[in-house]
């Protein structure tokens, strides 16, 4: 099947076309980065797959995400380059058309954003520049789908005719000596274009250079070739760089095309972009509106809205359905073992996570809204300050805040960040974000002790969470980040209302995610706990405390004694949290035999105490990424070690603080 | 001059970039920011945290440290 692949720059609207043209609900969002890797999915009209790549400024790469892409482009087989370019911003996206083309591949551009152009006045006569680049343009509005059949069908027409006789080219003046050279070196046996080569080598492509390290001998040669060319140039007076130089002449061949192809009626400057700047990056506002951001969601999450939402499904889980439930099981004759399963294992654990979907859902909502917006690269910004002191930059932010909702892509969001151990610090943080796993668990706690201040209990755990996460940082960077100098440099794109219909989608999308976990390793793990419970030594249904279950975690709950639950339960429940956090409250659900939230509430304020459930919650906020997490940053650090690393050194944070909790609010009351 | 000692909200020609680190350099031609283009400084963030600059229309922030390596006329 013939493949075609998606490039531009970073925040052209990539993504919403993908999703528009194969029927996907890939990750879209308002800021430079959001896509971080390849992902493949078929057209609706079933002829072809299209291929979706991170977005990049130049070929170039300078970030594990920007590496992505140069790499595909180096050693993977397709037939088309599908060049997005933002119509709005063309004088930069050309740059990168201009390398697209030089590449030799056939080619066809999707003019996005034509909405946006017009409505800062500007006309592009894409017949005109169509005639001038030499290759095919359509124009589209990727968000709202309009001219998306058109792309389509002009993408999959005459799919293997290659660019015979390019009609447009570049003449590189000075360097034209060297390009030929260069050319001339090379060897033939490589299907990649060789002037492209050539120039990308000049231009500095430290991926086009190891390409050359490991498929050709004299790169010495190169390097020398590429120094004398440099150290003239500066000599001539032409440019402080090849790098600069290139810039500039493909800046000149730009200008000179847009002069003949856009026409500006009316330069009416964005203003709203820039008024809500005014407000939300002021210098002294900036911050506290953030925090406020946060406030209202966790109001919202858990006071406001979220609590009675989840009582109301909490009464529907444990009244009609459960009663129903058992009406049905009693109507066929179930046997009283698949009874109890069904009802102590399967409705106790899975219905008991589940009833946290609306505050979840809640949660989501505002993640969604922050990704889509445009604040987020302005909450980078605000933040870097603070992030400079602890050793990473306000980039580093950006994966935390994704890792609220859930850690897995927070850690694979840390590929955008340039420097390689920052990055590598920023994925060790980010399961210290708290993420909506863990959610289920405060909820339960707050509800049975703090019910007066659920809000304020539960946003101190998130700030711990970022506490912790900054004072490791700094620890880590000590250590770790010497002589690495961390940088900052971050696109801040104009503001946009999120659409309803997208604002909804990414919502469902990261929410399925939970519910899907529900249907697997929750039920899984319910139907695996409660027959722990409904085993031991002694044979089958067995009292609770004489169970295999109630055995390993007796194991455990010596070591939890100083902190304040040395309960086989509380073991137990902690263990099979390391499968997915939601489990600690499945399980409990199943040890506690109770119907539900409320009287589990309930039966936990005989268990802990106020100070013992605050220093609980700490620990499950801290203790071990979950597994999915685990497998991520195996993937993502590709190292044993940093693997290990981030698993025991969770653990130890979690103890020490959660003991702090506890023996020192003890002393108090 | 360099492109801190520009006043909030005015605008300058940028002359020299060949002072920064090589990544952050790279970045900033990425997004426009080379010899002879027109930056305006639009903000700074308190206790030396980055400043937001634009250029060609579009707005971007960086490190003062290393928009103070940034010459402008
Ligand atoms: N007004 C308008 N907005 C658009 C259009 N296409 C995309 N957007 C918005 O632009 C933003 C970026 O869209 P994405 O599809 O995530 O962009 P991308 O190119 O995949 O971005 P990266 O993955 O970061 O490279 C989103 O907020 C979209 O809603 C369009 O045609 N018009
Ligand atoms: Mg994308």
């Amino acid at each position: 099947m013939s493949q075609f692949a998606l490039f531009g720059n970073p925040n052209t609207g990539k993504t919403s076309l993908f999703n528009n043209l194969t029927g996907s609900y890939e990750y879209v969002g308002n800021w430079s980065g959001v896509t971080v890797e390849k992902k493949v999915g078929k057209l609706r009209n079933q002829n072809g797959l299209l291929i979706d790549l991170p977005g990049v400024y130049s070929l170039n790469p300078l970030s594990r995400d920007e590496e992505v892409v140069t790499e595909f482009l180096l050693t993977e087989e397709f037939e088309k380059i599908l060049n997005i370019v933002d119509a709005s911003q063309l004088k930069r996206n050309l740059q990168l058309t201009i390398q697209l083309i030089e590449f030799g591949k056939s080619l066809l551009v999707g003019l996005n954003m034509i909405d946006v152009a017009k409505t800062r006045g500007m006309r592009i006569d894409e017949k005109k520049l169509e005639n001038l680049l030499g290759v095919s343009i359509v124009p589209i509005i990727a968000r709202s789908g309009k001219g998306c059949d058109l792309l389509s069908k002009e993408l999959i027409a005459n799919p293997k005719k290659e660019m015979q006789t390019p009609v447009f080219h570049v003449d590189y003046g000075f360097l034209e000596k060297a390009i030929e050279q260069i050319i001339t070196i090379l060897p033939n046996d490589s299907n990649l274009n060789r002037r492209w080569m050539a120039v990308q080598f000049l231009e500095g492509n430290k991926r086009v250079k190891t390409y050359l390290d490991q498929h050709f001998a004299h790169t010495d040669k190169l390097d020398q070739m590429k120094r004398e060319t440099e150290e003239e140039l500066v000599k001539l007076g032409l440019a402080p760089s090849i790098r600069q130089y290139i810039y500039n002449v493909r800046d000149q061949k730009v200008t000179s095309i847009l002069d003949q192809v856009t026409t500006v009626t009316s330069l009416n400057k964005t203003t709203a972009t820039e008024f809500i700047d005014r407000i939300v990056t002021n210098k002294f506002l900036g911050l506290p509106i953030f925090l406020a951001f946060m406030y209202v969601m966790f109001m919202l999450t858990f006071d406001w809205l979220g609590t009675p939402l989840a009582d109301l499904l909490d009464a529907f889980f444990s009244g009609p359905l459960s009663e129903g439930l058992a009406k049905g099981l009693a109507a066929i004759g179930a046997s009283s073992f698949i009874k109890d399963l069904v009802l102590d294992g399967i409705v106790a654990g899975v219905g008991g996570v589940l009833v946290f979907v609306p505050q979840i859902f809640i949660m989501f909502f505002f993640i969604s809204f922050l990704e889509d917006s445009g604040y987020m690269a302005r909450v980078a910004m605000v933040m870097d300050r603070i992030m400079e002191s602890i050793g990473l930059n306000g980039k580093a932010f950006i994966p935390m805040i994704i890792g609220f909702g859930c850690n897995v892509p927070g850690v694979m969001a840390a590929r955008t960040i340039e420097q390689p151990k920052e990055r590598l610090l920023t994925i060790l943080l980010t399961p210290l974000m708290s993420c909506s796993a863990r959610l289920p668990v405060y909820a339960l706690f707050v509800g049975a002790f703090f019910v007066k201040y659920q809000a304020l209990v539960v946003l101190s755990l998130y700030v711990l969470g970022i506490v912790v996460a900054m004072i490791v940082a700094r620890v880590f960077s000590f250590l770790l980040l010497k002589g690495e100098k961390s940088v900052f440099v971050i696109e801040l794109p104009p503001y946009r209302v999120p659409q309803a219909l997208t604002l909804w989608r990414s919502t469902w999308e990261k929410g399925k995610g939970f519910i899907r976990k529900a249907g697997t390793f929750i039920f899984g793990g319910s139907v695996f706990i409660w027959l722990l419970t409904y085993a031991g030594p002694h044979g089958l249904n067995v009292k609770m405390d004489d169970s295999f279950l109630a055995m390993i975690g007796g194991v455990l709950a010596p070591i939890f004694q100083p902190l304040g639950f040395g309960t086989w339960q509380a073991g137990a429940s902690l263990l099979t949290g390391f499968l997915a956090k939601e489990v600690v409250v499945a399980t409990m659900n199943i040890i506690y035999q109770v119907p539900n939230a409320v009287s589990l509430q309930g039966v936990l304020s005989t268990h802990y105490s106020a100070l013992s459930a605050l220093s609980f919650m700490a620990f499950v906020l801290l203790y071990v990424p979950c597994l999915a997490t685990v497998a991520t940053i195996r993937k993502e650090t590709a190292s044993k070690k940093w693997t290990y690393i981030s698993i025991i050194y969770a653990l130890i944070i979690a103890y020490i603080i959660s003991i702090l909790i506890y023996q020192i609010g003890g002393l108090f009351f | 001059m360099n492109l801190t000692d520009l006043k909030q909200g005015t605008k300058a020609i940028v002359s020299d970039i060949s002072k920064i680190n090589d990544l952050v350099q790279q970045r900033l031609i990425d997004m426009g920011l080379v010899e002879g283009v027109e930056v305006c400084l639009k903000r700074t963030m308190p206790f030396g945290g980055p400043v937001m600059v634009e250029v060609c229309g579009q707005c971007l922030s960086l490190r003062r440290r290393e928009a103070s390596c940034i010459g402008v006329r």
